[in-house]
């Protein structure tokens, strides 16, 4: 279960503050598929980093009693200056886990070749993409953070994803957060729409789509 | 109990890889590798030493001046180059926070390590270089100078605990930097010894820890040939309520940090 108790989240601005989240209660059991859904800057991003502990809330608090990807996105995760592999070592050490297995999956998943011997900021956003998904698979976590990173794939990388994700791991917990309607509607199973700081969990995604087309 | 262990086997875990990380990203993997970081701490206490023998002759008040000099500019070169590597250092690391395991204070913790593995090697490596050219005496008490460093690289951390933290908090600290580390040299007891100074000048510059740290060291160094000014208790208590502020310091920015 993740649980989020009346989270707020609010950043310096001008001599006041920015309340981009005020007062989120929700939570998320194993195995279940939840859409965020908002307009740029409705504090989805936000939410996903305060779920993964990325930031942390103002006030309020997140109680994780399973294991909680890093959100996935195009930015954080990885260092630039290192290459594909050094990235994947890394990982792997600080996780754990092994690397041979890490390694192999990653050159397997990623079909980035040569370019792993490359710094990881001479990569496009696609390549990148390619790398934080490979990685973050690498490492069996109980629920994955996805912050719109999945848009960026080619079609190939949609499929591995897809099977991947919800064929092979259909079992784990995922968030999304996405403007793509038939993403949210394809892959969740429960949608919160964020507006104005708040948020409001439909048990119907078609539901919540509604709602966000409205906004 | 469990938790504690785990935590700590994680906690081990993470520093072993940040370090590894770091020595990557600052020194590759060509040549000498990691050893470039005992490279310059060593260049400047040998080169600054040989300047010093010209100046001043080979002895000064009864010890050796290349000994003297070696044993002050290790010490404080771990000094500047631990607190300028901790200023900003939360900015520069910014996208490992994405992983949760990672903690603010391995990063400080990490770029301390590095530091203070390089300047002891250096460290090492000059001494049993200079005592076989004759210049350096056998240390008196290896056990002092151990300590005496020891107490000297628990002063710095927690000095780095402090500066990392708010050097987040505010950036005009950065500006600053260069000349506290510079009008910090008199106090860091790297250019006399105590029994040099007038009673009251002592006085003063005992109320510092690195002081107190650097008469041990030379006195492990030289034993007879000083009369050694230090307290166990005073600088090992300043240093460990500074590190506890810088530990404070260190959640209460972690709090509010925003991660791109």
């Amino acid at each position: 279960m993740i649980h989020c108790h009346d989270l707020h989240k609010s950043y310096p601005m001008g001599r006041g503050r920015k309340h981009v989240l005020n007062g989120l209660n929700f939570h998320i059991s194993p195995g279940e598929r939840v859409g965020f859904l908002g307009r740029n800057g409705a504090g989805k991003t936000t939410l996903i980093k305060l779920i993964g502990g990325v930031e942390m809330p103002t006030s309020g608090k997140v109680r994780r009693d399973m294991t909680v990807s890093w959100p996935l996105g195009f930015g954080g995760g990885f260092q630039g200056s290192l290459t594909g592999y050094d990235n994947a070592r890394f990982i792997a050490r600080i996780y754990g886990s092994e690397y041979a297995e890490l390694r192999e999956f990653v050159e397997d998943f990623t079909e980035l070749g040569r370019q792993l011997k490359m710094p990881v900021k001479t990569y496009s956003s696609g390549m990148k993409a390619r790398l934080a998904f490979a990685l973050s698979l690498a490492i069996e976590f109980d629920c994955y953070l996805i912050d719109e990173v999945i848009m960026v794939g080619d079609h190939n990388f949609r499929e591995k994803c897809h099977y991947e994700l919800f064929e092979k791991r259909s079992d784990r917990a995922l968030i999304l957060a996405s403007h793509s309607a038939s993403l949210v509607r394809e892959y969740c199973g429960r949608a919160m729409v964020l507006e104005g700081g708040q948020g409001t969990m439909f048990s119907d995604v078609n539901q919540a789509l509604d709602v966000y087309n409205t906004l | 109990m469990a938790s504690l262990a785990q935590g700590w086997r994680i906690q081990t875990r993470v520093i072993g890889a940040l370090m590894i990380r770091e020595l990557t990203t600052r020194f590759g993997r060509e040549n000498i590798g990691f050893l470039w970081m005992m490279v310059e701490p060593l260049l400047f206490a040998v080169l600054v030493g040989i300047l010093w023998t010209f100046m001043n002759g080979p002895t000064k008040h009864g010890v050796s001046v290349m000994a003297f000099c070696v044993s002050g500019y290790i010490p404080l070169v771990l000094f500047r180059g631990s607190v300028s590597r901790s200023v900003g250092l939360f900015q520069a690391n910014m996208s490992l926070m994405y992983h949760r395991q990672i903690k603010i204070m391995d990063f400080v913790l990490v770029r301390f390590l590095i530091e203070w593995i390089g300047h002891m090697m250096a460290y090492f490596f000059i001494m049993i270089l200079l005592i076989a050219l004759g210049v350096f005496p056998v240390p008196y008490r290896l056990g002092f100078l151990l300590l005496g460093w020891l107490y000297y690289s628990f002063f710095t951390l927690s000095v780095c605990f402090i500066l990392a933290p708010a050097s987040e908090m505010s950036e005009i600290l950065e500006k600053f930097m260069p000349v506290t580390t510079y009008l910090m040299i008199p106090f860091s007891g790297t250019f006399y010894m105590a029994s040099w100074l007038t009673a009251e000048a002592r006085h003063v510059v005992l109320y510092f820890p690195p002081v107190h740290a650097m008469e041990m060291m030379r006195y492990g160094i030289f034993g007879h040939h000083m009369t050694p000014h230090f307290d166990y208790f005073y600088p090992l208590a300043v240093s460990a309520v500074m590190l506890a502020f810088g530990l404070l310091l260190c959640r209460r920015v972690r709090r509010h940090l925003v991660v791109e």
